[in-house]
């Protein structure tokens, strides 16, 4: 008798586990079309026409898809141009600021100097300082220097504000790894720099790996600095093939949609791919921030 | 051993680079604002020093100044308000559905944060459009007609669309620090709970919400400090307008010195600019600091 | 020890990429220019400077393929096909990203070789003033037909910096297809525009669009209004130098009510705050509006083979419609002579950068080609260039220009130096947004007056 009454709850527990279930999909999905579906929006009205564009529907199946638009983007859009200083400005960019936040936090964490907590905060200070506030001064002093127009002129800058966002998480990470192995490695005399690169890095893999993501997103994604500080096509990065493009087909929007779905397109591959990791890392980063 | 770790040279090399180019491009161009906020320079021909004229009108009379601050609170409060507690909901429930769902929409909710700002930006101009925007047209699909608007023009709208975007794009980020929150608590506590006949209010209030209590105040503080330095979706949005109504500060600065033409009295709200986030990162951590932590 | 080894390669890949970089650096030096002709020699013969020179060209003109940004590159073109050694940079970006640009040169002291200006105190008088723009020689140019007065808002102490390339003047551009198909009247005086606007937004099309969000169209559109108003061009002018006060003078207050009246009636498109000029443009385009209002520039729209044909069949222009017991004339227009170009005083290739502007400015280049393309109203003379195949806009605009009794000059939003401009742009948009009442926005704009 017990055992049916029970069971009789469980069944009812299980259905009701499984409405609860369902309901919690249903939220989620909700939640997904608010969060991507302006995206699809705009890939489709990036495949019309620029007069079909009006009218009544919010999403139209192009019976024969304009793909002019995409080679308007290709082309005048220079996307592939883009693309390159792109990567280059990225890879350049996140190598520097890994190897130098893994320097400096060695630096102030496991050498042995006065002043060295003094120095991390004052790096770690560049965390709240706005990059907005030094566009002005930092185009001048770009410009008496004659490295505005270079890809110095976006290197540097992505280096510098990157800095101490990567000293924190390598700096925090540091902290929590015993050093008795770096220890006995100088013990037995390796240098400073040797020890560096084969054991302290691989420890830090993990903390690597969270600043890799974090600032290369930040920079692959960078704006205004890229629009202030650059003056010629030759060096510009993606960021600004959409706000540029804008100015040359001002009144061509499907063709603008084009060049935003396909400047889009390369972090979001490399987010597929790289999915596991990037959210791990992020995850990694903000928690132990 | 201790020796190498005293190493002058060594400590040098190790610190040398990176402090340079920090200091080149974050810290002396703020000193250098400091002195140009100090000149009338119209950012042409020579200038005047008048000393700190332009930070007393910034600081007391500048009206713009002001409404850019509390367009900032705004879209402060309506993170820590509406975006946090939906990202926090959202991961607990992601958190339940495991196996292949959870992986895929932790992937998708995360979508806009790798997108650039110019891209989704531009995009949401466009969404907000009210001759082809997605918006209107779907209000008009469902027929919502009457809660049509001109998002951006509307003096009431504007700045809680501009709000929206930042919200919307910012979600992931969100989302994701509270679901790996979330992942951190040992399951053995919500199974303790379960035993004890917990439902899932309880489970929240009891555990999910006391164990997360530092990832939000964390999350909290970043928001904070975040909102006050929005620049681009502002820049590529609405520039600002109508009039002033969704100025924010570093927008503010920029049209002061490059449209404007008053180069000194910009360089003065960049330095009063830096002078705020500091204190309000020092003012939130205090607030804010996870005291078991 | 794998990563070691990735971070080895790492390490390579870094030094490749920064001596790439450098490399990039380098190559952009060698094919930069060197050669600084002494100003004593001014018009070297193109024939002994063979080492290549690269001219940095800083334009306005964004979309390169229709209109005056198609003429501005087809002229670059031609002068770099018949001069081998001559490569030109053009740098091109939207009027207020611009103007944003511009000002950072300026402040760095670091402005391209030759660069769009507008002939404006409130742009130019400043970069003429501190010995930025190169002077240049007015004889030069006495064959080249300026209009009588064009050259004046380039000019600084009797002295020449810049050239205006068109004759620039507020129009409302009209979709007569859409009037007729409505049975709307195509208005002539204010109270004509005002029942259009309530007419067609009773059958539910959008009357006019203009671009709000680049706020000095708004300024434009209230100082027609002013001028139909007042029938005095000095009125606003008068009050934006603080000799009367915009909110005492009771024809600026007339024109800010009728302006206001205009607003509530719907006369401009949905969101046309937030609109900016590609987004009014292409209404207009698609014939979502049927009006459009904007400068005399957009005379291409008639012509640009990707408009569609029906919509070329049925644009039109008019003058701004006159104000029925207002003392302005159809004929008193609002007209002046804004976008140019002048050459920087501190370029390196200062002299070669000069002979590309005579070039551009040329009767047979900028006029001709761009009145006979039916691409522009050239500021110089060009009743020569009549072919009898001009497009309606252009045989339209001629007609107002010919008739016209009196023109503004300098818009009034850029009359000031300094911050006016941004102040009153701001107001005018505060103002249109509904935002601030006519007593307001008119003490607003006296606050600005200083």
């Amino acid at each position: 008798m017990a055992e049916t009454v029970s069971n009789k709850h469980s069944i009812r527990g299980k259905i009701k586990k499984k409405i609860f279930r369902y309901i919690q999909i249903l939220l989620c999905s909700v939640l997904t079309v608010g969060c991507i579906f302006p995206l699809i929006w705009l890939i489709n009205f990036s495949l019309l026409k620029a007069n079909e564009l009006f009218g009544p529907k919010f999403l139209v199946w192009p019976k024969n898809p304009h793909w002019e638009n995409y080679r308007l983007a290709l082309t005048d859009g220079k996307v592939p141009q883009y693309l390159v200083n792109s990567v280059i400005v990225a890879v350049v960019s996140v190598s520097l600021i890994v190897i130098l936040s893994v320097m400096m936090s060695y630096g102030f964490k496991r050498m042995r100097w006065r002043l060295s907590n003094v120095f991390l905060n004052i790096v770690l200070l560049g965390f709240m300082i706005p990059i907005h506030a030094t566009l002005l001064s930092n185009f001048i002093t770009f410009a008496d220097l004659k490295i505005q127009d270079s890809y110095f002129a976006l290197i540097i800058p992505y280096v510098a504000f990157n800095l101490p966002q990567a000293t924190f998480i390598m700096s925090g990470f540091m902290d929590t790894i015993p050093d008795a192995v770096e220890e006995s490695a100088l013990m037995d005399g390796c240098s400073i720099f040797r020890l560096l690169f084969t054991i302290v890095l691989p420890i830090l893999k993990p903390a690597i790996m969270t600043v890799i993501i974090t600032a290369f997103l930040n920079v692959w994604n960078e704006f205004i600095m890229a629009a202030t500080y650059l003056t010629s096509d030759r060096y510009r990065t993606l960021p600004f093939s959409v706000y540029n493009f804008s100015g040359m087909y001002s009144s061509n929007y499907s063709a603008q949609f084009a060049v935003m779905a396909l400047s889009a397109f390369p972090s979001l591959i490399a987010y597929v791919i790289l999915n596991k990791h990037i959210t791990k890392g992020i995850a990694a980063g903000a928690v132990k921030g | 051993m201790d020796r190498i770790r005293r190493n002058k040279y060594v400590i040098f090399a190790l610190v040398f680079p990176g402090l340079i180019i920090y200091a080149f491009a974050v810290l002396y161009p703020i000193f250098k604002s400091f002195y140009y906020g100090m000149t009338d320079w119209k950012g042409i021909g020579e200038f005047n020093i008048i000393g700190l004229e332009n930070y007393k009108k910034v600081i007391f009379e500048d009206k713009v100044f002001v409404t850019s601050l509390i367009n900032a609170a705004v879209l402060a409060i309506c993170t820590v308000l509406i975006q946090h507690p939906i990202a926090m909901f959202f991961a607990i429930i992601v958190d339940k559905l495991g196996g292949k769902l959870e992986s895929f929409f932790r992937a998708v909710l995360f979508i806009p944060c790798v997108i650039s700002i110019v891209v989704t930006s531009k995009m949401w101009v466009n969404v907000f459009n009210s001759s082809y925007g997605l918006l209107n047209k779907f209000l008009d699909a469902v027929h919502l007609g009457f809660l049509k608007h001109d998002w951006l023009g509307d003096q009431h709208v504007a700045l809680y669309s501009v709000v929206f975007v930042i919200m919307w794009q910012g979600f992931g980020y969100a989302f994701l620090i509270y679901y790996s929150g979330i992942k951190g608590i040992p399951e053995e506590l919500f199974e303790a709970g379960r035993i004890d006949g917990a439902n899932s209010w309880q489970q929240f209030i009891n555990i999910t919400y006391p164990m997360l209590k530092p990832v939000i105040l964390v999350n909290v503080s970043i928001a904070i400090t975040s909102s006050l330095k929005q620049m681009e979706p502002i820049y590529l949005m609405t520039n600002g307008g109508p009039g002033t109504k969704t100025q924010f500060v570093a927008n503010y600065l920029y049209t002061q010195a490059f449209t404007a033409q008053k180069y000194g009295y910009a360089n003065a709200i960049a330095v009063v600019f830096v002078v705020i986030c500091l204190i309000t990162t020092v003012v939130v951590q205090k607030i804010f600091k996870p005291r078991d932590i | 020890m794998k990563l070691f080894r990735k971070g080895l390669v790492f390490l390579v890949a870094i030094a490749l990429l920064l001596s790439m970089a450098a490399c990039g650096k380098k190559a952009s030096k060698e094919t930069s220019p060197t050669p600084t002709v002494s100003d004593s020699t001014p018009s070297t013969p193109a024939e002994e400077t063979k080492e290549p020179v690269t001219i940095k060209f800083f334009s306005n003109l964004p979309d390169r393929s229709s209109g005056q940004g198609l003429l501005e590159q087809t002229i670059l073109d031609n002068y770099m096909k018949e001069n081998d050694h001559i490569t030109i940079e053009i740098e091109a970006l939207q009027d207020e990203p611009f103007k944003q640009k511009f000002q950072s040169y300026v402040a760095s002291n670091n402005l391209p070789d030759i660069f769009n200006v507008w002939g404006q105190p409130a742009f130019f008088e400043a970069v003429m003033e501190k010995g930025y723009a190169a002077e240049l020689n007015p004889a030069d140019y006495a064959s080249y037909n300026f209009f009588e007065g064009s050259t004046t808002d380039f000019s600084y102490n009797g002295k020449l910096y810049g050239l205006p390339r068109n004759q620039d003047i507020t129009t409302i551009f009209i979709n007569k297809a859409i009037f007729e198909e409505n049975g709307v009247k195509i208005p002539g005086t204010y109270g004509e525009l005002l029942q259009a606007a309530k007419d067609f937004r009773a059958k539910g099309i959008q009357p006019l669009s203009i671009n709000g969000r680049d706020k000095w169209i708004l300024n434009l559109f209230f100082q027609d209004l002013v001028i139909k108003v007042s029938g005095n061009q000095q009125t606003i002018y008068d009050a934006s130098t603080g000799k009367t006060k915009f909110s005492e003078d009771p024809d600026i207050r007339k024109a800010a009510e009728l302006f206001k009246e205009l607003v509530d009636a719907g006369l401009f498109q949905d969101s046309f705050v937030s609109a900016d000029y590609g987004a009014a443009q292409n209404l207009f385009l698609q014939e979502q509006t049927a009006m459009f209002y904007m400068g005399a520039w957009e005379v291409g729209m008639a012509s640009n083979p990707d408009n569609s044909e029906h919509f070329r069949e049925n644009v039109g222009l008019i003058p701004f419609p006159v104000v029925e017991d207002g003392k302005g004339k159809i004929t008193d227009v609002c007209a002046w002579n804004g976008g140019g170009y002048a050459v920087s005083a501190s370029s390196p290739v200062k002299d070669e950068a000069i002979k590309l502007l005579n070039y551009m400015m040329h009767p047979d280049n900028w006029p001709k080609i761009g009145w006979q393309q039916g691409l522009v109203v050239p500021g110089q003379k060009y009743s020569d260039y009549m072919t009898g195949e001009e497009n309606v806009l252009q045989v339209q605009i001629t007609d107002v220009l010919n008739t016209a009794t009196s023109m503004s000059g300098t818009p009034w939003n850029d009359f000031n130096p300094g911050d006016w401009k941004a102040n009153v742009e701001n107001y005018i948009q505060e103002f249109a947004a509904g935002i601030t009442s006519v007593d307001e926005f008119l003490a607003k704009l006296d606050s600005a007056v200083q």
